[in-house]
């Protein structure tokens, strides 16, 4: 399989014979390499859960961060190459000002996501915009925040492409999460039981136990925009699982 | 900058039914900085004859004195009052004496004739040009936004009380859109028989 | 030293300097009220003692909600109208979905402080509805200095018929007055004293009167005729 794919998989913007762009697909593999996040939509904001591996007892787990904020509104969850994902989320932090300061409203999740994905397609061009990299991004985001549509939850992979979703897993433990979110998801479900669900299946689907420092935990409500969990507020939702 | 606003004013003189009413603002400033709330601009000449002087302050307090030299040597000659047609003259000979080293004032003349009681009102550039219209006369600082009220608000054969008002309006919605205007502001109704001065309570800002 | 040549040849050189904005009259007003927005201009384009146009309003639809009037330097105003344009398809296509005023007044400041330094000469007023279908007016300076307001006159004419709008719509200087909310043909017939006024005694002001009346339904257009002289 190695031996066909030898000739295409060099170059980052060599199409294969049968259409395919190798690295990108690799890329995509690199994702599965990655931490677990989950993203659950409902109709009272959003929940993202990421597992954080803390390798050794001698990292400092609060330096890990796979949670991160965007504009007050809206945050984004990762996995994969998480040292590719700080050009993105600098663009996205970078978009999201400038449209508040062109247009004295709150950019909606799906220009943000259009601005990220315009620069992780940007890969190999040698005078594209800065930022760029000479290969694809290895990393795989969950966009969530309120916009005027609402909560809205995007995933996008490293090719660039992003998809709107209820509810979705990414990362190593993407194939049984999203099963797992298939089964427990439905459009009635609250914030509290979005929490309560996300720390359950990343509690299945992770190898270590999981308890406060392994795991990172945000919400995105109208009221109160982007808000990570304390440590406190997550044992106490890890006490009811 | 002209010096004509260095000190800032806003006078209007209005015609209306055997009536004629004149306004002046009250502020006297050097530029932004307001010095005194209490600055006479218009002055009495006759029984029935006033006149508004817009401008630079020291040019005001000197062109009054001098008026008032000119009106009192015209009425111990001539042994009778002044008529506002007669003083309209007077001012414009005494600004264009100074043609070529002007005195920064343009004056505002209101009054009813002695003899037929019809109003008169009068105003006059910096050098003496003289003009006499049926409706207002407006100059200062203050003088566009003036024109916008009065043209608006005008109308023929107002009775004293409706000119007080009308004048009134004017002037203070005029001063408060003038930086450098406003501050109090007083208003002549000259009748037959009787003038009535009222200070209107105005924005002090 | 200045080199001299013969006995009186004292002139130093002198640059020829090209102006690059001239002023072309024109006043403009906006007024909201509580589910509408009046825009109005004249239709004067004058230039020193010349009348250019006696039918060339001031008023450019941006949306179905948004309105812009703007006078000064007429080619500065085309051009910032070209740009808005741009801008306001720009959005669209980027973001799906029309701008609000909101929006639009917002990046208008932009747009104008980009050339601070070499600025558009236009006076800027946005009528429409904003977002909760309230009327809304914003006003601007040159550089892009604005602000949202009820009402407000702009132009050649602005300094006249601005004291007005305070008296007869911010009940200023008036005691004892209920202050009733706005109605639409009240506004409009104020709007229309208000310009025969100011044709009066602005010459850059006159010839006709254009109205822009925006409501949820719509912008509505009206022409009214001021002196010609």
């Amino acid at each position: 399989m190695f031996l066909t794919r030898s000739e295409y998989d060099r170059g980052v913007n060599t199409f294969s014979p049968e259409g395919r762009l190798f690295q990108v697909e690799y890329a995509i593999e690199a994702i599965k390499l990655g931490s677990t996040a989950i993203g659950i939509q409902t109709s009272e904001g959003i929940i993202l859960a990421v597992e954080k591996r803390v390798t050794s007892s001698l990292i400092e787990p609060s330096s890990i961060e796979k949670i991160m904020e965007v504009d007050s509104h809206i945050g984004c969850a990762m996995s994969g190459l998480i040292a590719d994902s700080r050009t993105l989320i600098d663009k996205a932090r970078v978009e999201a000002q400038n449209h508040w300061f062109t247009y004295d409203e709150k950019i909606s999740v799906q220009s943000i996501a259009l601005a990220v994905s315009n620069l992780a397609l940007a890969f190999g061009d040698d005078d594209a915009d800065p930022g760029a990299m000479s290969r694809p991004f290895g990393v795989a985001l969950l966009f969530a925040g309120i916009d005027e549509r609402g909560p809205q939850l995007i995933h996008m992979d490293p090719s660039g492409t992003f998809t709107q979703c209820d509810a979705k897993a990414i990362g190593s433990g993407s194939e049984g999460a999203q099963q797992a979110l298939q089964d427990t998801y439905h459009k009635s479900m609250d914030l509290k039981q979005a929490c309560v669900e996300s720390l359950k299946i990343l509690k299945e689907v992770m190898e270590e136990k999981l308890n406060s420092t392994n795991v990172e935990m945000a919400k995105i409500t109208p009221a109160k925009g982007f808000q990570m969990f304390s440590k406190d507020e997550l044992e106490e939702i890890i006490k009811e699982l | 900058m002209s010096i004509l606003s260095y000190n800032g004013s806003a006078i209007v003189a209005m015609a209306g039914k055997d009536c004629v009413a004149i306004a002046a603002d009250r502020r006297f400033g050097i530029q932004g900085q307001t010095v005194a709330l209490d600055f006479q601009k218009i002055y009495e000449y006759g029984p029935n004859l006033y006149m508004g002087l817009p401008g630079l302050a020291t040019d005001v307090q000197t062109v009054a004195q001098r008026l008032k030299f000119r009106v009192n040597m015209y009425e111990l000659r001539e042994n009778r009052k002044m008529k506002p047609q007669t003083m309209l003259s007077v001012v414009s000979n005494l600004l264009y004496e100074r043609r070529f080293g002007p005195y920064f004032v343009e004056p505002v003349i209101a009054g009813l004739d002695p003899k037929t009681s019809k109003p008169f009102i009068a105003s006059l550039d910096l050098i003496g040009c003289p003009m006499i219209t049926e409706d207002f006369v407006i100059n200062g600082t203050c003088a566009e936004q003036l024109y916008g009220m009065c043209e608006a608000l005008w109308e023929p054969d107002m009775s004293p009380d409706v000119l007080f008002e009308k004048v009134s309006q004017a002037m203070m919605s005029s001063c408060d859109r003038d930086a450098i205007s406003g501050w109090g502001v007083v208003v002549h109704i000259i009748e037959k028989d009787k003038v009535t001065t009222r200070t209107l309570k105005a924005r002090m800002d | 030293m200045i080199p001299t040549f013969g006995q009186n040849a004292t002139a130093t050189p002198k640059q020829a300097h090209f102006n690059p904005y001239s002023f072309n009259g024109g006043s403009i007003m906006a007024i909201a009220g509580d589910d509408f927005a009046v825009v109005a201009s004249d239709t004067r384009l004058s230039e020193g003692f010349s009348i250019h146009s006696r039918n060339a309003p001031k008023t450019y639809k941006l949306t179905d909600k948004t309105v812009l009037a703007s006078a000064g330097f007429h080619g500065d105003v085309l051009t910032e109208i070209k740009v808005l344009e741009a801008r306001l398809k720009m959005y669209e296509h980027e973001h799906g979905k029309k701008m609000s005023s909101q929006a639009i007044a917002a990046m208008l400041a932009t747009i104008l402080y980009h050339k601070r330094f070499f600025p558009y000469y236009v006076y800027n007023i946005i009528g429409g509805l904003d977002e909760e279908g309230k009327g809304c007016v914003y006003s601007y300076d040159p550089v892009g200095s604005y602000e949202r307001e009820v009402y407000r006159a702009g132009g050649s004419a602005g300094p006249l018929l601005q004291p007005l709008l305070d008296n007869q719509i911010g009940f200023k200087n008036q005691q004892g007055v209920e202050k009733v909310s706005l109605s639409k043909d009240k506004a409009i017939k104020l709007i229309k004293d208000i310009f025969i006024s100011a044709a009066e005694r602005d010459i850059y002001t006159g010839d006709s009167l254009h109205l822009k009346v925006v409501t949820k339904e719509g912008v509505s257009e009206e022409t009214f005729p001021l002196r010609r002289d």
